[in-house]
């Protein structure tokens, strides 16, 4: 790599890039727990929806690291406004990704680093993260960099016994 | 083609059968083809109070104060237990640990014929990994060393890493490193052959299994340059983008650090892609013929390397790869040049692991071995890249190059010089040959049933 990886917002021109990585994070999320089985995107339908989070820049913050002139990291947290809890505003960090060529290079804190940068610009002091309960790997991630259990979702497939 | 690959054939399925056919009718007869024989004197009864109690007690006593006196005192020195869970026998796959017994005392007796290292073949039935590896570590006292076999992949990589860390004594897989080691000798040769440099090449690895992810850890060490590796699975050519990757990184990290490391050309797609300007091919995939291809071949650069290694059937005939430009081409096959044969390599490791008391085995020992292999071979030629298995000087040099490295690095009990290795070698090998000659002079061996006449 001659150039340093830059962090920035994402652009429209990174949407094909983006949909690419969450598409692989999830089949990621379904190595650790079948419960999260992937099913072809609608690609048209995961565009749009990540062009409207471009747009929608109050309830949406997303970053990407770029690289060798791609988009090589993601991180997508959406603002959670609480009604019943203080702080009053949330971010919840909903997918993040690195490539696999582009671990191991802390892109992925400074990834997390320059969404609490953009956090505090915005005045919000809370932040979670949402993932499967098996994904070890985002687990482990999110306990070193200080994260805790706060909240739990269970599940099951009705008809399952 | 049909026609040409039918001649190389040559009826090789009903050679094959008819293998099989003498394996079962000799082995019922033989029941079994190894044993444990004295080798102290007994001269009377009385002579059991030396070698058992009351006298042996003192051995006991001794070993309990330093119990790598074991190593002096007991068989320990020269025993090995072939362990395996079953779960990957030849092309069998999962026959279970009973089915495997047969084929571990096959390889117990190879261990015993060329490198006179007493084998044990023990099966293991084993839940899972930590339970296989909870008898291994369980053993240990009784073994100066462990060949690891037929175990699924990629459970063998676990296993052998987590064994070596843990134990006094080398752990060795022999499907993993055992095929590198030779893989890399007949390769430092073939590169001699058409005056090419390690550091130069593009190798394609076809096929990621136990035997190729070992392989390339090893040429890496020898020179290789990792970016130059086109590694090939069943999705084609692997590269840092391939969608699988994080499959690869929890189901199989070691494949998946390969992929990070290899194919700085970024080469995609289809097998056929990875063999483009490619100088050596290094096939350990689906038997042939048709899973090499000759246009893939003629893509390559010229003076290619083809090691066909799938068995009994080579990716590509021989002759077919000659003809579509490969200058050195090499198989898992006796009935062809340049046979890439584990054998060659096991008996000398293990004897010179053996004799120097190895507390353990590693890359350095790995390529002090293949280069030891290599260079055995003085007139190295398109057709004599590897020595055969009659060439019995060679276990004693690849034995003595392994004792003296491992007792370099630190990792032997026993310390000594090349040539004092060397002569420990070739004394026991040579005296436990003469041993097993005499016995089937004498008919202690009996005679094949039929005299043999069935071949």
């Amino acid at each position: 790599m001659s150039d340093e990886p830059e962090i920035r917002k994402m652009k429209e021109s990174d949407v094909g890039a983006v949909m690419d990585m969450i598409h692989r994070l999830k089949l990621l999320n379904q190595e650790f727990d079948p419960t999260f089985q992937v099913a072809e995107p609608p690609a048209d339908e995961v565009k749009e929806s990540l062009r409207e989070a471009i747009r929608q820049e109050k309830q949406y913050i997303m970053l990407v690291v770029e690289a060798e002139g791609k988009a090589v990291g993601v991180v997508k947290a959406d603002i959670h406004n609480r009604i019943y809890y203080l702080p009053r505003q949330e971010a919840r960090i909903t997918e993040f990704y690195v490539m696999p060529e582009f671990r191991r290079k802390m892109l992925g804190k400074k990834l997390i680093s320059q969404l609490y940068s953009e956090l505090g610009r915005r005045g919000i002091t809370m932040v979670s993260a949402e993932f499967p309960s098996l994904n070890l790997i985002a687990l482990g991630f999110y306990k070193g960099m200080g994260y805790r259990d706060i909240v739990s979702v269970y599940g099951r497939h009705l008809g399952d016994e | 083609m049909l026609e040409h690959e039918n001649s190389e054939n040559g009826g090789e399925s009903e050679r094959t059968d008819r293998f099989k056919e003498l394996a079962l009718k000799y082995s019922r007869f033989y029941k079994g083809k190894v044993n444990t024989f004295p080798k102290v004197p007994v001269r009377s009864l009385n002579d059991f109070s030396i070698w058992y109690t009351p006298g042996v007690a003192a051995v006991s006593l001794e070993i309990a104060r330093d119990r790598d006196q074991s190593f002096e005192l007991t068989g320990r020195w020269n025993s090995t237990a072939i362990l395996t869970d079953g779960t990957r026998v030849l092309g069998l796959g999962n026959v279970g640990p009973e089915a495997a017994m047969a084929v571990m005392e096959g390889k117990a007796l190879i261990f015993n014929y060329l490198g006179a290292v007493n084998a044990i073949p023990i099966p293991v039935r084993a839940a899972d990994r930590e339970q296989f590896i909870g008898v291994a570590k369980a053993l240990e006292p009784s073994f100066g060393g462990y060949n690891l076999e037929d175990i699924e992949s990629p459970k063998c990589f676990y296993i052998q890493e987590k064994l070596q860390q843990e134990l006094n004594i080398p752990v060795w897989h022999d499907d993993q490193l055992g095929t590198a080691c030779i893989t890399l000798a007949g390769l430092i040769n073939a590169l001699r052959v058409v005056d090419k440099k390690l550091k130069d090449v593009k190798v394609v690895l076809m096929g990621s299994g136990a035997a190729n992810i070992a392989t390339a850890k090893l040429i890496i060490a020898a020179g290789v340059r990792a970016g130059n590796i086109r590694m090939v699975d069943s999705g084609g050519v692997i590269d840092s983008e391939r969608k699988d990757l994080d499959s690869m990184m929890i189901n199989n990290p070691w494949k998946y650090e390969l992929a990070l490391s290899t194919n700085s050309d970024r080469i995609k797609g289809e097998a056929s892609k990875a063999f483009e300007g490619a100088d050596v091919v290094l096939s350990a995939s689906r038997q042939g013929p048709g899973t090499i291809r000759p246009e893939w071949i003629r893509s390559m650069n010229g003076k290619g390397i083809v090691f066909a290694l799938a068995n009994p059937v080579p990716e590509i005939w021989p002759r077919l790869a000659l003809e579509s430009g490969a200058a050195v081409v090499s198989t898992g096959r006796s009935d062809f040049p340049n046979q890439i044969n584990n054998s060659l390599v096991f008996p000398g490791v293990f004897r010179g692991a053996l004799d120097a008391r190895a507390t353990g085995v590693n890359i350095e020992i790995m390529l002090s071995a293949s280069r030891e292999i290599a260079d055995f071979v003085s007139d190295p030629g398109p057709e004599r890249i590897v020595p055969t298995m009659e060439e019995w000087e060679l276990y004693p040099r690849v034995a003595s190059a392994v004792a003296a490295k491992a007792s370099e690095m630190g990792l032997a009990r026993k310390s000594g010089s090349r040539e004092f290795f060397f002569k420990t070698a070739h004394e026991l090998i040579e005296s436990n040959r003469n041993m097993y000659r005499r016995m089937l002079e004498e008919k202690y061996i009996r005679n094949l049933p039929g005299g043999g006449e069935d071949e």
